[in-house]
């Protein structure tokens, strides 16, 4: 009996670790999922379909050979949520995504773990650009792509999921040029 | 961190991971209402894809999970066949459709059938059960043919409600392998 495998690799930062998803992650998300928090961030859903999302998350991975990672705080050991690399069918093109647990907002988290997930992208994967998909709502969300060096690049809409607008990330050679401000 | 999914073999199939290349058969699949129904479906080729990718998921997850059925001597897709037991099921399914290119040649059987001895002999399951949604008939007809016997019905939060067909456990088949009742 033959095996095929696929490996998602670990990230880590100052303050945190990004490794594959868990289905120790089921609570939290359900949690968070619970709740109106999770408005622009996939919506409301019951337990069953946030398994699902997490199922979707790793299975990515296997498609596309890269995904969302589950990220923990090194300190603690707590969820903080899940942020990576996007691309499911139907998708624009490829995003970085985030998704942060309410406890951990307002640390520099999301930064933080998007900051990794892109390097990752150009560094390891070789990709040239990169956009941010964000609910035309969210401000929040798009504070954060504007604290990453990304600004507004058109507008996508998506039928189950709404409006959203893309925000492009700067090139690795903008990036490079810019001497680590971003 | 790794995921590792096993290939199958029968007479004439491979049970193998899913490709990206199974995702037009498996859209098609979907966008056919009169089959998917007792799949969670009908669902567009963005959210086949999703269905793909958490299938693919599931087997991280939960340590098992579907195959893609392929027919070795032509390549075609078949549908899929494995155990299946995502959040809000009672408790772990074989679960299996095939496509209508694939239908009539009791390759569903030989899926399910492959399938299962993976489920009780490497995964050492002491029982197991299959959903299906009521007027599914084709599927009835093959959880029978298996030597499954309805044991009841349960609301399934993606699916409704579902009939459970309960397999005949591994003390129950012989020593070949084969249920009593059908040897």
């Amino acid at each position: 009996m033959t095996s095929t495998t696929f490996t998602i690799p670990s990230l880590e930062t100052d303050r945190l670790i990004l490794r594959a998803p868990s289905v120790n992650d089921l609570d939290a998300e359900a949690e968070f999922h619970s709740t109106d928090r999770a408005e622009f961030v996939g919506g409301k859903m019951p337990r069953e379909q946030v398994f699902k999302m997490l199922a979707t998350f790793l299975g990515h991975w296997a498609i596309r050979g890269f995904g969302f990672w589950g990220v923990d705080e090194k300190s603690s050991g707590r969820y903080v949520g899940h942020v990576g690399l996007w691309h499911p069918e139907g998708w624009p093109e490829r995003e970085i995504g985030w998704g942060v647990m309410g406890w951990a907002e307002g640390k520099g988290f999301a930064f933080e773990a998007a900051k990794a997930a892109r390097e990752y992208a150009y560094d390891t994967l070789n990709w040239t650009t990169a956009i941010s998909l964000i609910a035309t709502q969210n401000t929040r969300s798009q504070a954060l792509a504007r604290r990453l060096g990304a600004t507004q690049d058109g507008a996508f809409k998506h039928e189950r999921l709404g409006d959203s607008l893309i925000f492009r990330h700067p090139s690795p050679e903008m990036l490079a040029s810019q001497q680590g401000d971003v | 961190m790794t995921i590792a999914i096993p290939t199958l073999e029968t007479d004439r199939l491979i049970l193998r991971e899913h490709h990206a290349a199974d995702l037009d058969p498996l859209a098609a699949f979907y966008a056919d209402e009169t089959r998917c129904k007792g799949f969670g479906g009908p669902l567009d080729r963005a959210d086949s894809w999703r269905w793909m990718a958490s299938s693919l998921g599931h087997w991280k997850l939960r340590g098992y999970g579907y195959w893609s059925v392929e027919e070795k001597a032509t390549g075609l897709f078949c549908g899929l066949a494995g155990p299946w037991n995502p959040e809000g099921w009672r408790e772990p399914e074989l679960g299996w459709f095939t496509t209508a290119q694939a239908e009539g040649r009791g390759i569903a059987f030989e899926a399910a059938s492959r399938a299962r001895d993976y489920i009780f002999d490497t995964l050492g399951f002491q029982t197991l059960t299959s959903n299906i949604v009521p007027g599914n008939d084709r599927s009835i007809k093959l959880a029978e043919r298996l030597g499954a016997t309805l044991d009841g019905s349960y609301e399934n939060p993606h699916m409704g409600k579902v009939l459970v067909y309960r397999h005949p456990s591994p003390s129950e088949q012989d020593a070949d392998g084969n249920v009593e009742a059908y040897a």
